[in-house]
């Protein structure tokens, strides 16, 4: 098997050793399993016969790129070979007469809207993680980020991919965020779009997570859509205050961070109106950033949350639920009540706009039972959350973590026509197998570390960790 | 595929002559009629007219039943008439449940209630259903800057011929749960499962709107400066361009030959500023601005132009928006048009005895990334006609797709790609 791969990616590219392998055994996730082979190949073509090679000899096949999945995407559960992007990392085509990209699975997020930047453009998805997660993984999980609001999700801005054109049905559509277990995208065309004159960045001080919820819903309904709203509770803010310095009042109750794009006139003029509206819904003070360093210090403060989150606890575990916003304060109320009932803190740092909660629970992964009794707890999250007309995952994916969850939103019925579509493209269940779908039963095979291992590590090393 | 020709009695209602004439598409005629009240009822339809098998034709609002080849076969007519509830609306959540069989203006109409609604403006709202909407991939003037169907729906409950009724997507604006099956059904012409319920993302209605013509003496400056704008950061709701014949059939007269009409919605300084910009770029480009005193129903008679009833034949052209200039130059005298630079959109409206000639001649216009398909004629046309052109390179995927859901294949047989 070894040497056929070699025979198509070359011998650097593809290898067994255990050593060597680790790196690709994790993801941002607890959970961790050892592929047998690693290959990294150079082109679709590539791609096509290492895909064939392993399907052929039934070995399962799980991709990974920029392995950022908080929710084990990446980890190839079923042990077999792992493709990653690492070679295919190039921006083929900036198109800005058709108002489109061509890019190949690897690019680095960020390092597209970079690219398009000089030239007056931008890659509007933006997920917290994007100056590591991919292009190729973001069609996977359909990725979001904080601005998703008014632009939307990943696959509002993909157009096509190396299997589609605009005539039949929209397999481009229904690839994205199907998390590799049908088919493996080799070349992605991107919407691109002008970078928005301005944008007018706000901060407003709550006493309590419910008044800064109802004042979302507020907001929604005068018919101002902002590009981006951001909710903190007390315990990020103080962690974030901690690590950064980010001008959050260390005595609120919760922060609402709200952003608004536009011509400079109207995104003053919106700015002035939010403003209006936060402190007409209970706001203590609201502040908006004058100047460009004003803004990046208020989003500086969201995005190094998670990685603030290290001075608070040892581990932690993030969830990715989503509830209609109106439902967030009596959803957000259930969270703390669980908080006080199994005495874990949990923090809440997240998507306010469209509903999408991202609660941490504190924990020490080396405390017998700890990291069994905090899972419960997710469970229990997630479940409340669909109860709430919400789902189970906004942005991060099904992967590994939540395939037994996705009973809280989806029947039997409902799993059983997924299913057959995808064995439509994939038969004998060899593409990121173990993902999504319940029931099997499989565990992470191979070598597992404690959890949190990785995420220790990381906070260790002063990386940033982010969703 | 296919259905057997079978001597078994028909599931179903009987049916008037008169509703059977109303229910015919293509000259065939339904032979027996079913309107299911809920999902459910869809559902257990669907899986009598599996078991016969009986060939069925999925109806909303019939709009656009001019629209795929003729049906191979056709037993019966099942009809989302009376699934017409929005079943759940909350507004400070942005989002909607409705019935398959709900008319778009009635939705608008309680959306516009609460100062929202859904920025898709298929042709013909009085009459056109949400779930005709999501099967037929229809999409008005405003899918350059809003985007189209499937940036609206966030989730769907389909009937199958199994008779079950399967969800997909859900009711929150963000959730990547499960495949994205709401993709596979857009556009599906109900070939897959019959749309029964959809979830809908909504916004607010826009605090400010104008209207400017742009005139020109030919195609290309008008489009583009429709391009330059579309580009923009201040992008218009709607940038059309329509030749003097397709302006005369929306209603209005112009001395030039081409006119670049442009809808501008947002925030008012927005749309002040938008409304320079827009006339600056004609200028610009050599056109004459007409600070337009417009009927109201303007836009309304050029969102229903390209869904033409009668002998009428419509001819849409989809290409990379970078060709539609090229494009745009080179349309065939006997066709009246519109174009939407913006979308990549061409429509064409020709007469049956010369839309064999347009179709070929646009086809070879259209190059290797565009598409052309008969978007709606008469079934007398539509034999001698190639509606939907060559089968894409994803078509074995396609076919496996529509044996997998509709193994008996009693959907709409023979209506989409490729004789799916």
């Amino acid at each position: 098997m070894l040497a056929r791969l070699r025979d198509v990616v070359g011998e650097r590219y593809a290898f067994a050793d255990p050593y060597e392998m680790r790196l690709y055994q994790y993801d941002a996730s607890p959970e961790t399993a050892l592929p047998e082979i690693v290959v990294i190949p150079g082109t679709s073509e590539e791609v096509a016969r290492v895909v064939k090679i392993c399907t052929d000899a039934s070995v399962p096949v799980t991709a990974r790129s920029g392995a950022s999945s908080l929710a084990g995407g990446t980890v190839p559960v079923e042990g077999g070979v792992v493709i990653t992007f690492a070679r295919m990392d190039r921006i083929l085509e900036i198109d800005t007469e058709n108002l489109r990209a061509v890019v190949q699975p690897g690019v680095v997020n960020l390092a597209l809207s970079q690219a398009l930047k000089p030239l007056g453009y931008y890659y509007a998805p933006d997920p917290s993680s994007q100056g590591a997660c991919t292009i190729g993984g973001n069609v996977a999980t359909n990725a979001g980020g904080p601005h998703t609001l008014i632009y939307g999700v990943t696959v509002n801005h993909v157009t096509g991919l190396e299997v589609a054109l605009p005539i039949g049905y929209d397999l481009t559509g229904l690839l994205v965020g199907s998390e590799g277990t049908m088919a493996l995208v080799t070349r992605i065309w991107v919407k691109i779009q002008p970078l928005p004159p301005v944008q007018k960045t706000l901060m407003a001080v709550y006493p309590d997570v419910a008044t800064a919820s109802n004042a979302v819903s507020a907001i929604v309904r005068t018919g101002i859509l902002p590009a981006a709203i951001e909710m903190m509770d007390k315990l990020s803010i103080q962690a974030i205050e901690a690590a950064s310095h980010a001008g959050y009042p260390l005595d609120a109750g919760a922060v609402l961070l709200l952003e608004v794009d536009g011509i400079p006139e109207v995104a003053q003029e919106l700015g002035e109106r939010m403003a209006k509206v936060c402190r007409d819904n209970g706001a203590s003070e609201v502040r908006i950033a004058r100047d460009e360093q004003e803004r990046q210090a208020l989003w500086k403060g969201r995005k190094g949350a998670f990685s603030a989150m290290g001075r608070l606890s040892s581990d932690f575990y993030v969830m990715d639920g989503v509830v209609p916003r109106t439902k967030l304060p009596e959803t957000l109320a259930k969270i703390d009540a669980i908080s006080e009932r199994t005495g874990f803190k949990i923090c809440n740092v997240f998507h306010a706009g469209d509903g999408n909660l991202h609660p941490l629970v504190l924990f020490d992964a080396f405390q017998p039972g700890q990291y069994e009794a905090v899972l419960a707890i997710g469970d229990e999250i997630l479940k409340l959350c669909a109860q709430a007309g919400g789902s189970v995952t906004g942005e991060h994916g099904i992967g590994l973590e939540k395939r037994e969850n996705i009973r809280y939103v989806f029947s039997d019925d409902d799993l059983e026509v997924m299913d057959r579509v995808r064995r439509v493209f994939d038969p004998h269940i060899l593409m990121n197998p173990g993902k999504i779908f319940p029931g099997n039963g499989l565990q992470p095979s191979a070598v597992r570390y404690p959890p949190g291992y990785s995420r220790r590590q990381a906070v260790a090393g002063g990386e940033d960790l982010w969703v | 595929m296919g259905v057997r020709a079978g001597a078994t009695v028909l599931p179903g209602h009987q049916i008037t002559v008169d509703e059977q004439r109303r229910l015919s598409v293509d000259d065939l005629l339904p032979s027996k009629i079913m309107h299911p009240g809920d999902a459910e009822d869809a559902g257990r339809g669907l899986r009598l007219c599996d078991l016969t098998p009986a060939a069925v034709v999925v109806w909303g609002g019939g709009t656009q039943m001019r629209l795929g080849a003729p049906p191979r076969r056709y037993d019966i007519a099942f009809s989302t008439e009376r699934m017409t509830r929005l079943l759940e609306y909350e507004p400070a959540d942005l989002t909607c449940r409705v019935e398959a069989g709900m008319r778009l203006s009635d939705l608008q109409a309680a959306l516009g209630a609460q100062g929202q609604r859904l920025p898709l403006d298929p042709p013909h709202p009085e009459r056109a259903t949400v779930g005709g909407m999501v099967a037929a991939n229809t999409n008005g003037l405003g899918r350059a800057r809003y985007g189209t169907v499937r940036d609206w729906v966030i989730g769907i409950a389909v009937a199958y011929p199994s008779g079950k009724v399967a969800r997909a997507g859900g009711k929150v604006v963000k959730n990547v749960a499960g495949y994205d099956l709401m993709k596979l059904h857009i556009g599906a012409l109900g070939t897959l499962g019959v749309v029964a319920e959809v979830n809908l993302k909504v916004q607010a209605i826009p605090e400010s709107e104008a209207t400017l013509l742009g005139h020109f003496e030919t195609a290309t400056p008008a489009v583009a400066a429709g391009l330059l704008l579309a580009r923009s950061y201040l992008a218009p709701a709607a940038a059309t361009v329509l030749d003097r014949r397709a302006l005369w059939e929306c209603g209005l007269t112009a001395d030039w030959r081409w006119t670049l009409a442009l809808k501008l919605e947002g925030y008012a300084r927005e749309v002040d500023a938008a409304r320079d910009q827009a006339v600056g770029a004609i200028r610009d480009a050599g056109g004459r601005v007409e600070g337009a005193d417009l009927p109201a129903t303007f836009w309304d008679a050029v969102r229903d132009w390209s869904a033409p009833d009668g002998d009428v034949v419509l001819l849409r052209a989809i290409a990379p928006i970078a060709a539609i200039p090229t494009l745009s130059g080179a349309i065939p005298s006997e066709a009246s048009v519109i174009i939407q630079p913006a979308a990549g959109v061409v429509d064409l409206r020709v007469a049956p005895s010369s839309a064999a000639p347009t179709l070929q001649r646009v086809r070879s216009l259209a190059g290797d990334e565009g598409q052309v398909v008969v978007a709606s004629a008469p079934a007398a046309v539509k034999s001698s006609l190639d509606v939907w052109g060559p089968p894409p390179p994803g078509f074995p995927i396609m076919r496996a797709l529509k044996q997998a859901l509709d193994p008996n294949g009693i959907l709409n047989p023979g209506r989409f790609v490729g004789g799916i």
